[in-house]
């Protein structure tokens, strides 16, 4: 269902959606964060890059798992915490983080489902926003089988035509969401499509940042794994993990107990967002640690986005957002990475 | 989607016997589900203990399948959740979830010989393995047992072996000489190596310290086992148990999920991150 929508009935839109919870980036000085909108009009959909992916909605950095207490020699209660499942609204969603969103869902999915993560993402909608420019001077989507008006992953996707959105619809969920906005809508003409053709063809060739022949990265990666490349590569890393933390398709997480009161004992079990670059994360009791060093971590950080996961999902576990290149402290570049891996030994 | 997979159910110790004291204990814990548990696991698997208040860990079950009222584990004192368990008594709860992970090929190994090699704490994964063995004896052939450690006082189910002397061939080995000590003295891969196991129609399976492995490994191959009927178990750090949380792969493979039973045969094409 394809629809136009005026910029000035958008907030108006939104408010008849009030029975949702909804989200959307809003400005804190010169940081873009997802929140919960308490006014329609705050909304402001020309933002750039968002600090983190709406990935925190669906597994929030910190959640609580399980709550125990024990009182005197009693057995432990326990009560399971599973999340509320308040319908939810994600509004100016880029298509590399909805197409991040379908990639966790492998992860969380498959032969156990993670019930946390999925009693939030089954009852959230993903309104999406086609990147007319790009939102990030690293957005490098081409390369890894996305674009900037993808529509993988999206209930609905928005393109900005200067005074109205071209309002394409992907989903049964997204059809609800038209629907309850009716009156505002109104038909496309064969002018507004071709409007927005021309518009996502110019996007495509705003993208300045690219990784010609990615394919040829995969099955190279497997026979580098003792090369002193990662050496090399990793020799300035600071170990400090911006790069998976502001990651959109990064999922590893840490499980840990948390005391609130020692007698009587009372606390809860909560899940955190973890990381594979930090020496803790594999490290086993005894001392010993199968990922000791740097270079073996940042060879698992690649490894993991461009062999495994390809392997398993047949997908990179990349959407080329951007976000690692232009936070890591020391300019570690995955482009540049990845590249040297296409090109190493020819 | 119902099902909460990181939800323990809880379970009371029943017993607990102090198998080695020092600075490296371990002591062996049998519990039992508050709840009719339909807990059902297979030879090799794991489970996640938790200590509320202190976190989880992931522990292989020693007992054999066939034994129903419990569940055992033998648990080396080493990090937070472990040290805790220790300092518990009987009657005390802990949660359990799971069982996770792959299991030993038993069904397969129907009418071959049985070589168990076992290093220190290592022969908590052997026991469930070879427990099941003897409970099903007529089903397999030749049992032999090789078991080791860094002292005699470092082995674990010492009295259970003298009984179990006469059911299996047992070849217990120290480090390093003790008075008293009759069996062998030397590393556990050199004893194999002694006592020439023969591979005709024999399956070996393979648990201890990642050194010791990979010595028993190197000579069960001398010996002329191919690497289809050498099988080993592999131990990463682990939190989640399904295969989500990242930390336990080696390449590919998570050892929450996918093992920890390897045979040589896929694990030497594995990369060498554990």
């Amino acid at each position: 269902m394809d629809k136009i929508l005026s910029k000035k009935a958008f907030s108006q839109w939104v408010k008849m959606l009030q029975s949702f919870r909804i989200y959307a980036p809003l400005r804190d000085d010169d940081i873009w964060t997802y929140e919960v909108v308490k006014l329609p009009e705050h909304i402001d959909l020309d933002f750039l890059t968002t600090a983190l992916s709406p990935k925190k909605i669906i597994f929030p950095q910190k959640e609580v798992f399980l709550e125990f207490r024990k009182t005197n020699e009693d057995a432990p209660e326990i009560k399971e915490v599973l999340p509320e499942e308040d319908p939810t609204i994600i509004f100016g969603v880029r298509p590399c983080d909805a197409k991040a969103l379908t990639l966790t869902d492998k992860v969380f999915g498959g032969d156990f489902d993670d019930i946390y993560y999925w009693k939030r993402r089954n009852h959230t909608i993903l309104v999406g926003l086609a990147c007319n420019t790009p939102p990030s001077p690293n957005c490098f989507c081409l390369s890894v089988d996305g674009s900037p008006h993808s529509t993988d992953g999206l209930d609905i996707l928005m393109t900005d035509l200067g005074d109205r959105y071209y309002v394409e619809s992907l989903s049964k969920k997204g059809d609800e969401l038209l629907n309850l906005g009716k009156s505002l809508f109104t038909q496309p003409k064969s002018t507004d499509k071709k409007d927005k053709d021309k518009i996502q063809a110019e996007s495509r060739k705003k993208i300045k940042r690219q990784i010609k022949d990615l394919k040829k990265v995969p099955p190279k990666l497997m026979g580098m794994w003792g090369s002193p490349f990662w050496d090399e590569e990793a020799m300035s890393c600071l170990r400090c993990g911006i790069c998976t933390y502001m990651c959109p398709t990064c999922h590893c997480f840490d499980i840990n107990d948390e005391i609130l009161s020692r007698a009587p004992l009372k606390g809860r079990r909560v899940r955190t967002w973890d990381n594979c670059q930090f020496p803790d994360f594999t490290m086993h009791s005894s001392g010993h640690n199968p990922r000791p060093d740097k270079s073996s971590r940042l060879r698992q950080r690649i490894m993991h986005k461009f062999q495994y996961f390809v392997e398993c999902y047949q997908d990179y576990q990349c959407t080329g957002c951007g976000r690692c290149i232009s936070k890591c402290p020391v300019g570690i570049d995955i482009i540049e990475v990845l590249e040297k891996v296409r090109d190493y030994g020819s | 989607m119902d099902h909460n997979t990181y939800l323990p159910r809880l379970a009371k110790i029943i017993h607990i016997k102090e198998e080695v004291s020092g600075t490296r204990p371990i002591k062996t814990f049998r519990a039992q589900f508050l709840q009719e548990n339909g807990f059902s696991y297979r030879c090799g698997q794991c489970a996640m203990l938790s200590v509320f208040g202190k976190g989880e860990s992931m522990i292989s079950i020693s007992s054999s399948p066939l034994v129903n009222d419990y569940l055992q584990f033998s648990i080396l004192k080493m990090g937070r959740v472990t040290s805790a368990l220790h300092e518990m008594q009987v009657d005390d709860i802990i949660g359990i979830r799971g069982p996770y992970g792959n299991s030993f090929p038993i069904e397969k190994w129907k009418g071959k010989n049985l070589i168990f090699i076992g290093g220190g704490i290592g022969l908590a994964p052997i026991w469930s393995v070879l427990n099941t063995a003897l409970g099903k004896k007529q089903d397999y052939g030749k049992l032999t047992l090789f078991y080791g450690a860094r002292t005699s006082n470092d082995l674990v189910f010492k009295e259970e072996l003298e009984e179990l002397r006469q059911d299996l061939t047992v070849h217990l080995s120290i480090d390093v000489e003790e008075p008293e000590w009759n069996d062998y003295v030397g590393f556990v891969p050199l004893n194999v190596l002694d006592k020439k196991p023969s591979p005709k129609n024999a399956i070996s399976i393979t648990c201890g310290p990642p050194i010791m492995i990979k010595f028993v490994i190197q000579n069960l191959q001398a010996l002329g086992f191919k690497d289809e009927q050498i099988f080993t178990t592999v131990e990463n750090k682990m939190k989640c148990g399904i295969g989500k949380c990242g930390r336990c792969n080696i390449g590919l493979h998570y050892v929450c999920k996918d093992g920890p039973v390897y045979s040589w045969a896929e694990l030497k094409n594995l990369p060498q991150e554990y």
